[in-house]
């Protein structure tokens, strides 16, 4: 028996809009503008791997100056005193919170890893295929977050 | 009163820190632990009046920490600070004795809500 659905690009809009009022638009200024997708030219990439009962990851992908607008928002700080260990850790919890938060949605015997982030490149994840992204720009900057299942284990048609 | 607060990640330890500042919990001494082993030895070092935990750590998960406490008699009063919030994760953190389970992304309000009857 099983009460999980398959997260969609608009379970996704919702928790980013619950990041972005929490952390990183918290006054509703800055928001994610969804719906432009076009490729960072330096992207920096955080994810978490889903295990168990459902296998697949999550994604979070965005240009290397909105990373560091990221981390400057979670710290109430310039972005131009932001180090690279802090962009690191804010990429990594970003994609955790997504990840944790998506995680209710599937399998209860589902496990979920420390984030792992890749600067200078987009994450891939061979044997996956993507089953829903949400894509648009925050201050013109390229923002993703995406989800990527087990090939095997897909039940969808790939997004 | 002593609060630790324990999450694998610096940056949300100093959102924990602005959030409860944000949320009316001023004038404690914060003290901090980067991973679930740092957690369960700082209970035991520090001796705080509250642990602020998150659950996804290195070393020892927030539960395992909880459970070893527990276990070893230690009832100091515990919450977890965490983005996973399935229905069988809050069970088993209200079954291990947890007093709060505040789901990130949290708000001040949500701080306040879970940690008054704590810190007053």
């Amino acid at each position: 028996m099983s009460d999980h659905v398959t997260p969609t690009a608009d379970n996704l809009r919702q928790i980013a809009e619950q990041v972005w009022a929490a952390y990183l638009d918290p006054e509703g200024v800055r928001p994610l503008l969804v719906g432009e997708s076009r490729q960072a030219a330096s992207a920096v990439s955080a994810s978490v791997s889903l295990t168990g009962a459902w296998y697949g990851h999550v994604v979070v992908t965005c240009s290397s100056v909105a990373a560091r607008h990221a981390a400057a928002a979670f710290l109430a700080m310039a972005a131009d005193e932001v180090s690279d260990e802090d962009l690191t850790d804010v990429m990594g919890e970003l994609a955790n919170i997504v990840g944790g938060n998506v995680k209710s949605m599937l399998p209860a015997a589902t496990a979920i890893s420390l984030p792992h982030v890749v600067a200078g490149a987009g994450n891939r994840f061979p044997t996956t295929r993507q089953i829903c992204e949400l894509f648009g720009t925050w201050l013109d900057e390229p923002f993703s977050i995406s989800m990527w299942q087990g090939r095997e284990l897909a039940e969808v048609p790939a997004a | 009163m002593r609060i630790l607060i324990a999450d694998d990640s610096r940056v949300m330890r100093q959102i924990v820190i602005r959030t409860l500042r944000q949320a009316g919990f001023e004038g404690h001494e914060l003290v901090e632990a980067a991973d679930g082993r740092q957690a369960h030895d700082a209970v035991q070092s520090e001796k705080p009046d509250l642990v602020v935990c998150d659950w996804n750590m290195p070393e020892m998960t927030g539960i395992q920490v909880l459970g070893a406490l527990r276990a070893a008699g230690n009832h100091v009063p515990f919450g977890f600070v965490t983005s996973e919030c399935t229905a069988e994760m809050q069970n088993a953190a209200e079954a291990a004795g947890a007093l709060f389970f505040i789901i990130k992304p949290f708000t001040p309000e949500r701080f306040k809500e879970a940690l008054s009857t704590v810190l007053g």
